[in-house]
């Protein structure tokens, strides 16, 4: 196909990419425990670069140990893993792929936080506890706030040092930032908290951090929750930050220089409504144990998961809300209201996988790029299939298979229908161990 | 983080316990939860305590109404897993017993002689008791022992605590008690369902108590009492009619589980007149009962409350002890009518000669024994006396030997119980309320009884309480009033026989008259 939307470059300001498709940030445990990489991940990330697509957004990358989300996951918390991160930028590169850095702090949504964060709570804008797994947190300090903004500056200092093409401030999915962003979390009186103003002081001040950092001449963009809707699982919860809310954070975040704005939807992850698709309970019940001790709330999730009888109770929350959106193109809408009040080019996460609705979206002024994570674990050669004009012929069915098996396994697709059988299924999740390091 | 620290006897440290922020967080919360359950159970605990330990007396100010309606423990006691005393159904299920099988009692309790007044919904005699976890009710010594009498048909009766009830018919009130209970309809929705009519507002938990343990056990309790005496309620020629009952016979099956069946049917004749309960003082160290088989009032008083349902456990000592200090005192009622002074002086002086030494005159009622009273209290032989032998009979030998194995190790065992011969002479305080006479109520009137035996009335009915002035007794030529029928008294019948006790019978008709009006003033 000439012409393909979806193979025309995307100009930012410091960045171009090859074309409109992003690997979004996605990944399993299979680094270092401790943080430190290994030949893993060089392998992970050289799937996606080889299958074509533009551009890499990394695993979630915490700034801090505190910050993380699981253990197995490579950080950015030192200038000792400058040479890992220098790896992987490397062999994506091979490919004409760029490599962006997803700046992360887990805050209080620290689904496992390791022997390391056993005995602390992690850091919020709150005390109260996360409502979905009951994850136990405090309030920063003002000392605490200035320390983790500068955390989030050396680690753009290193993602540049390492050679990468830019990085993206994980301001999404009710991690730190939307923490302090989400007036259904905040609830701090102090100049973080309160007006919209002051909930995005903190990202604000990262982004000028960031920029102090590294200067105005490296890739800099923000993931945005457009909306919270952090009363989708529990009717009972605020209901947090609108789009209006949202479109106004994006403004100021592009006026403090970000380069591009990723759009997405949803006050913690997952969320009923991002990641699309199912939610399913025997995986829950095989890997959620893992999590059980993590929060206040585990131990009662873990039996809502396991018990057959109980398991309509807790779905009957979760998928309450889906039907208001569709499964593909999950929160392009939102996308395209942000993108009338910003300059910068705006990404889309949420479920694409369809060319012909990559190319509408992008066609029709939704949004510059998309990101994709779950098809391209299908299939990661998706870029090029869509190049010829086809679609997959083993898409993914959205089934979330892999969102429950991160926590534990090697994250892979295991949709068992997807695969000749189940062996060739586990053949495919643990070809991201080979090459070995020492074969 | 904290640190639990476990240290084995000599003081080494063996483990360290630790707990992470969740686990602080979680068991801080459940501690708080197994607080919370604990603080509710033991709330709970607290209140079936309350509810089912409490032993409560409706308590009156008055020493009137603590005899008429107060508790001498009579209700059902003991203990939840072993109750033991009482006759009646609990209060509840009492209240609506005569709709369980109307037919059975059309006219309510009141036609049975019992007594209501004004402001109480329970009878005369009937005490309510918090026990066991529900309202109960019991007899007290006002249910045989508090009577009327009217003036006139149409006069209001004048309600007389310490009269003898003779207007009660208490074996049909146990006949219909027990009756009812095990009647086909004493179901739990029927009773229920007619306890909430009644404004019971019984909540769920005591529906449920109902339904599953107070409806059964009644009925259980009600088969075993029934059974036990079974002879005395079924027989026809057993009859106790108003004013009488079988004091030992039921105690023989009740106390001591004889089989009434293999007695000789003789000895289940038993009916005597209740007798009255004031001025008890002066009766300390006589021979009591109709045949003086006890000569200890304290001991009498017991007897007489096991009768009402009461056992040692039950038993409510400083209450009954309070009804004793009154009837020790209570003076007997005054004759309410005119009487003639000079008839009555006459009178006096036929009393003197013929009647003191064994009833002591009219200051008895002051607490003064006549001098001459040199028999009163003391037995006369049944040759010599020649009345009604059957009640005499009934209490024998082997059932005195029984009363001392009762409770033989507690302070309310039986001492002064024994087997006599005759019946014992009674002082003749308030005598004019005593009617009708003789241990068996067998004569109607104080003038009847000065009659030769023989010209004594042959039937006549009893429970009518208009007052007869010029005989000196209840007119008992009254079969029925208001739809409520009166015993008819027929002296031909076992145990009813009027004879005997032929003094004055030859006097003039006169000097009748006049000793008659004099024994008014006692």
């Amino acid at each position: 196909m000439d012409n393909d939307v979806i193979f025309q470059p995307l100009k930012f300001r410091n960045l171009t990419v090859k074309n409109r498709l992003f690997r979004s940030s996605i990944s399993g445990r299979f680094d270092n425990y401790n943080g430190s990489g290994n030949r893993a991940r060089i392998n992970w990330e050289s799937k996606f670069a080889k299958g074509g697509i533009g551009a890499i957004i990394t695993s979630f990358v915490p700034v801090h140990v505190r910050g993380r989300i699981l253990p197995n996951y490579a950080m950015i918390d030192n200038d000792d893993k400058i040479p890992f991160w220098r790896e992987v930028g490397k062999a994506v590169h091979e490919y004409d792929c760029k490599f962006i850095m997803q700046l992360s702090h887990s805050g209080r949504q620290r689904d496992v936080p390791g022997v390391e964060n056993l005995m602390n709570k992690s850091l919020s804008s709150t005390d109260n506890m996360d409502t979905f797994h009951g994850l136990l947190c405090q309030a920063m300090t003002k000392a605490e706030i200035k320390e983790t903004v500068q955390h989030f500056a050396d680690g753009a200092r290193r993602a540049r040092a390492a050679g990468l093409d830019g990085v993206e401030l994980h301001s999404s999915h009710g991690y730190l930032i939307t923490q302090f962003l989400s007036s259904a979390i905040n609830n701090r009186k102090d100049e973080y908290g309160g007006s919209l103003e002051n909930r995005a002081r903190f990202l604000l001040e990262i982004i000028h951090a960031i920029r102090r950092e590294v200067g105005d001449d490296f890739h800099l963009q923000a993931k945005i929750s457009a909306v919270d809707n952090n009363n989708a699982l529990y009717p009972w919860e605020k209901k947090g930050n609108t789009l209006e809310e949202s479109i106004q954070v994006c403004k100021w975040v592009e006026a403090a220089g970000v380069d591009a704005i990723h759009v997405s939807i949803g006050s913690m992850f997952p969320h009923p409504q991002l990641p699309s698709g199912g939610f399913p309970a025997d995986e829950l019940n095989w890997w959620y144990g893992g999590m059980a001790s993590s929060g206040k709330r585990g131990f009662l999730n873990y039996t809502m998961f396991h018990y057959k009888a109980l398991r309509p109770i807790f779905l009957g929350l979760w998928n309450r809300t889906k039907k208001d959106r569709p499964v593909e193109g999950v929160c392009a809408v939102e996308a395209r209201e942000i993108k009338k009040h910003v300059k910068v080019p705006i990404l889309n996460t949420g479920g694409y996988q369809s060319g012909a609705l990559i190319r509408k979206v992008i066609s029709e002024g939704y949004t510059d790029a998309v990101t994709i994570a779950r098809p391209l674990i299908a299939n990661n050669d998706l870029p090029h299939i869509l190049q010829r004009g086809e679609d997959p012929e083993r898409p993914c069915s959205f089934c979330n298979r892999c969102l429950i098996n991160a926590v534990a396994n090697p994250l892979a697709c295991y949709d068992q229908r997807r695969f000749p059988s189940r062996e060739a299924m586990l053949e495919e999740a643990m070809s991201v161990f080979h090459p070995a390091p020492y074969e | 983080m904290s640190v639990a620290k476990t240290r084995s006897e000599d003081g080494i440290l063996t483990d360290e316990v630790r707990e992470s922020p969740v686990d602080q967080a979680i068991f801080g919360t459940r501690r708080k939860l197994l607080l919370l359950i604990a603080a509710v159970l033991l709330v709970l605990a607290a209140l079936a305590a309350w509810k089912f330990l409490t032993d409560k007396p409706v308590v009156y100010e008055s020493a009137l109404d603590h005899y008429k309606y107060g508790s001498i423990g009579s209700e059902p006691g003991g203990s939840l897993l072993q109750t033991v005393g009482g006759l009646l159904p609990p209060y509840r299920i009492f209240r609506i017993l005569p709709k369980i099988a109307p037919e059975k009692l059309p006219g309510g309790y009141a036609s049975l002689g019992l007594l209501f007044e004004k402001d109480h919904d329970m009878p005369i005699g009937v005490s309510r008791r918090w026990r066991l976890g529900f309202d109960q009710v019991g007899l007290n010594c006002a249910s045989c022992h508090t009577g009327t009498y009217r003036a006139a048909p149409g006069a209001p009766p004048v309600i007389v605590p310490g009269m003898p009830a003779h207007q009660l018919e208490l074996q049909k009130f146990f006949d219909f008690v027990t009756s009812a209970v095990l009647d086909n309809r004493f179901t739990a929705d029927n009773v229920i369902g007619l306890i909430q009519e009644d404004g019971g507002n019984l909540n769920a938990f005591d529906r449920y108590l109902y339904r599953t343990q107070l409806i059964p056990r009644t009925r259980e309790t009600t088969l075993e009492l029934r059974s036990k005496i079974a002879e005395l309620l079924g027989d026809p020629s057993i009859q106790w009619g108003a004013g009488r009952v079988d004091t030992f016979n039921p105690y023989k099956a009740i106390q001591f589980n004889w089989q009434l069946g293999s007695l000789p049917h003789s000895e289940l004749i038993g009916a005597s007149d209740f007798p009255s309960l004031w001025n008890q003082k002066p009766r300390v160290g006589m021979h009591l009962h109709w045949d003086g088989n006890n000569d200890s009032v304290d001991e009498r008083n017991r007897s007489a409350s096991l009768g009402t349902g009461v056992t040692p456990v039950t038993l409510d000592r400083p209450a009954l002890q309070r009804v004793k200090d009154w009837i020790m005192v209570l003076p007997p009622p005054k004759y309410p009518f005119s009487v003639d002074e000079a008839s009555a002086s006459k009178g006096a002086a036929i009393y003197q000669k013929l009647c003191v030494e064994c009833h002591a005159d009219e200051h008895f009622r002051e607490g003064v024994v006549a001098a001459n009273a040199k028999y009163v209290g003391t037995v006369v032989p049944i040759a010599q006396i020649g009345t009604d032998p059957y009640r005499l009979n009934s209490y024998t030998e082997k059932f005195a030997d029984q009363q001392y194995s009762l409770y033989p190790d507690s302070a309310d065992r039986f001492t002064h119980f024994r087997k006599t011969y005759g019946y014992a002479n009674h002082p003749l305080d308030g005598i004019w309320a005593r009617a009708p006479y003789l241990h068996n109520g067998s004569v109607p009137t104080l003038h009847d009884l000065l009659s030769p035996g023989k010209d004594r009335p042959k039937t006549f009915y009893r429970g009518y309480d208009v007052y007869d002035t010029a005989k000196v007794g209840f007119r008992t030529d009254v079969a029925e009033e208001n739809g409520r029928k009166f015993f008819r008294y027929d002296t031909s019948l076992p145990g009813n026989g009027n004879g005997g006790h032929e003094y004055g019978t030859s006097l003039s008709e006169a000097d009748k008259q006049s000793l008659v009006e004099y024994m008014k003033k006692f």
